[in-house]
This record gives structure tokens, sequence and C-alpha cells, in this order.
């Protein structure tokens, strides 16, 4: 891997549309996605065998993290909150599949998770306050600091899109600069390392994504919204 | 640093779609799963939490009902011992009094019979004592058996109550005086001699022979009977033994 992965070069064209690696991987990602949920919804049942029992567990953690963010239901973050994770999960472990480059090693899908985050933040907080109760969290804790909310929505998104970007970009970088230096197998511990990190990764913007939707429903502004096992732990 | 708006458009449309597959056909369905899996538990411990409390609730009633029914049979039993004890009270009255009532019957049985077999034996004593006065006067001379009892006739006589006396040969109907043997002339005048003083009037008078009557005479008439014999005598003796024994 030798190219810069800050430019992607389009595999076909549809029309004026360029389809590149990532969005290909997106969608074989999503294939497989889909294929295996319409496979494991034919399996629910009352009785819930192994793979049913995994996925009741993933959901059940998921809920469970949302709801130790997030004040009130989870259902409405559920779907959002899962996804990202999942998505951000697989995406990050293609990296062992050979030849394949994860999505997330590329700016452009963290642009599109941290967009997405950032658009379900605003449309939470506005549903949950009110355009004029959200707006107002800008100005809290005084309309000086108007600027610095509004700053600080850009650049913690940025700050998404940085961190997912960089850790799995660099990982992706090492191992390739590794293999193409050493033997076949020297890169394998790197790679299980990759899997931690993928995994960690996933979770934190999870998390953090959590967290922002937390805050924009509380009425609290900016990244200091604490989540709520914290605040009644305080 | 170059961003493919392209490629950020698509892969934003991408997680999009998969947002809505995912919330469509992964966690909503697998989160409605494990809800009616939460109902259900939720409805069996209900349900066994009032299968517990009705099966408590029956226990209770079993215990009540139990106590009822040993109460009920304490009080059956007390009164069956009751009613048996009653009952044993008034069988043993009734043969008590069934006793009582046998032993006064047998006793009246006895008295009855001891007065039969006094009585037996009081008439044949008096058979015995009339056959043997009558053996005896038979050895008397013939005069004993007729002059001896004239005077006891007309005292008889005498002593009846006037109205007696004053139908006796009234309306010319004779009187009939019996004898224990044919009178000679001189003891049917002095019969009749005797009648008529008694009476203070004249009578006709019609003697009949009664041999039974062993010594004496006796006067009949429709409502009168004067007496004076042996027969007469022993008939009463007999009697007075008679009632004697049954006295006795």
């Amino acid at each position: 891997m030798t190219e810069s992965p800050l430019v992607l070069e389009p595999l076909f064209r549809v029309g004026p549309v360029p389809i590149t690696a990532p969005v290909v991987t997106t969608w074989a990602i999503m294939a497989a996605t889909t294929l295996f949920v319409l496979f494991l919804r034919t399996r629910l049942s009352a009785s819930p065998g192994k793979l049913q029992t995994a996925a009741e567990l993933v959901t059940g953690a998921i809920e469970h993290q949302i709801g130790e963010v997030v004040e009130g239901d989870v259902t409405p973050y559920r779907a959002l909150i899962g996804t990202i994770f999942l998505f951000i999960l697989v995406a990050n472990w293609t990296s062992l599949v050979p030849g394949i480059e994860p999505p997330t090693a590329h700016l452009e899908t963290d642009a599109a998770l941290a967009l997405i985050v950032l658009a379900a933040t605003i449309w939470f907080g506005i549903r949950a306050n009110g355009l004029g109760g959200y707006l107002k969290t800008f100005a809290q804790p005084s309309w000086v600091m108007i600027p610095l909310n509004i700053v600080e929505q850009i650049t913690r998104s940025f700050s998404l899109i940085v961190r997912l970007f960089g850790n799995i970009m660099s990982g992706v970088f090492v191992i390739g600069i590794i293999l193409s230096l050493a033997g076949l197998f020297v890169p394998i511990p790197l790679m299980a390392l990759e899997l931690l990190t993928g995994a960690v990764q996933a979770y934190i913007f999870a998390i953090l994504a959590c967290v922002f939707i937390g805050a924009a429903v509380s009425g609290e502004p900016g990244e200091s919204a604490t989540p709520t096992r914290e605040r009644d732990s305080a | 640093m170059q961003i493919d708006w392209w490629t950020l458009a698509l892969q934003t449309i991408n997680l999009l779609v998969l947002v809505w597959i995912l919330g469509r056909f992964l966690f909503r369905p697998i989160a409605k799963t494990i809800e009616e899996r939460q109902a259900a538990a939720a409805r069996v411990v209900e349900d066994a939490r009032l299968a517990r409390e009705q099966a408590e609730a029956a226990e209770q009633q079993a215990r009540r009902e139990a106590a009822a029914a040993a109460t009920a049979r304490g009080a059956m039993l007390e009164e069956a011992a009751e009613q048996a004890k009653q009952e044993k009270e008034r069988l043993l009255a009734e043969a008590r009094d069934e006793a009582a009532r046998l032993r006064q019957q047998g006793r009246a049985e006895i008295e009855r019979m001891r007065k039969t077999e006094a009585e037996k034996f009081g008439s044949k004593a008096s058979e015995l004592a009339v056959d043997i006065a009558r053996h005896l006067f038979m050895r008397l001379p013939d005069s004993a058996r007729i002059d001896g009892f004239v005077e006891g006739l007309a005292k008889a006589i005498a002593d009846l109550p006037d109205n007696v006396r004053a139908e006796l040969g009234a309306h010319g109907a004779p009187v009939a005086l019996k004898a224990a043997r044919s009178l000679t002339p001189e003891e049917e005048t002095s019969c009749r001699r005797a009648i008529v003083d008694a009476l203070g009037r004249d009578i006709g008078i019609d003697i009949q022979i009664d041999p039974e009557l062993i010594a004496g005479l006796e006067i009949e008439a429709p409502h009168a009977e004067v007496r004076n014999n042996f027969r007469a005598d022993l008939d009463r003796i007999a009697q007075e033994l008679s009632r004697e024994g049954s006295d006795a």
C-alpha cells in the first residue's frame, strides 16, 4: 500500500458518479449485513438459539450503554448508535481480509459518520427541546459562549473524524509497511492489535455519539454532558 | 488533503440506508422478541404468583373446612353420646317398668291363682262340711230337723221390714214354705201358726219339700226370702270361709 490514503481513485463510474473502493466495500458490508440480518430474522423465536442469543446480547449491551448516557427511552437512538457501532466494527475488521481496505481508513466514510452524528444531534436536540430551546443551549452558561459552542459543535465532529481516521488509517499503513519490509507472518501481532483497536474505536465513536446526542437532548451545551452513571455517582 | 464529495455523499446515503435496515430488520425485531419474552416471563411469574395465592387460599380454605369438620364431628359425637345416654336411660326405664309390670302381673296372677285355689279348697271344704253335717244330721231324730227351726223362722219373719212383711202373701198369693222333709200334720200346723203369728195375719202357705236344706225351713216370696235351715247356714259359713281365705 503505497498510494496516499487521502486520494481515492474511482474503480468505475456510474454516469458522472465515481464509485470508489470504500463505497464498494461499504456496499459489500451492507449486503452481507442485510443477508445476515434477514437470515437471523427468520430464526427469531421465543426460545433463542446461540445466534439469536448473541444478537440479543449485543442489542442489550448497546441499549444498556445508551441508557447509561442518555436519559429516558433509548428506543429512538438504538438504531443509529447500534448501526454506527456495528458498521465501524465490521468496517475496521475488514482489514483482516486480504486486499480489502477498511472504509473507515478513508476520510469520506468517517466524515459521513460524523456528519450523520452531527445531524442526529441537532435533530434529537430540536425534537427534545424545540428549536428555541435547542438554540438556547448555545447561550449557556452565557451568551458570550455562543461562538465557542458553535465552534465546539464543529470541532468535536472533526475530532470524531480525525480520531477514527487516524487510528484506522495508521494501523493499515503500519501493517502495509511492515508487510512490505518483513515476512508474511510478521504483521500478525499488529493485525491482532488492529482488531482491538478497531473494536475500541467503534466503541469510542458510538459512545461519543451517545454523549453528543444525550447532551443535546438534556439541554446541556457541548461535550460537557456527563454520562448518567457519572452524574449519579457525583 | 482532498475530499471526494461523491464518495462522502454515497457513504452518507449508504450509512443512512444501513441505519434503516438494521433498525428495521435487526434491532426492532430483537427488541420486540426480548420484550415478548420478558412479558411472557412476567406472565409466567404472575401466573405462578396467582397460582401460589390460589393454592394458599385453597389450603387455608381446606384447613378451615377441616377445622369445621372436626368441630362438627365433635359436636355430632357429643350429640350421639348424649342421645345414646338418653336412649340407654329410656331403655333402662322401660325395662324397669316392664319388669315391674311383669312382676306386678305375676303377683296378681299368683294372687288370682291363690284365690282361685283358696276358693276351690273352700268350696271343697264347704262341700265336705255339708256332707259331714248332712251325715251327722241324718243321725238325729227327724223331729229335730224341723222343730228346732220353726221359732227361728218366725223370728226372722218378724225381723223383716214392715213393707217386705206386708208383701208376703199379699193379694192372696200363697207363700212357698220349703222343708227338708215332708212335714207331719203337727209340724205343718206349728209352722202355719208361727208364720201367722209373725206376720200378724193369715196367709196361704204352699209347703214344698227340698232335701237340700238338710234341716230347717225356708220361705220364698216374690220380694222376700227367709232362710232358716242348715243349708243356708252351711252356705253362709262356706262364704265366710272363702272370704277369710281370700283376705288372707
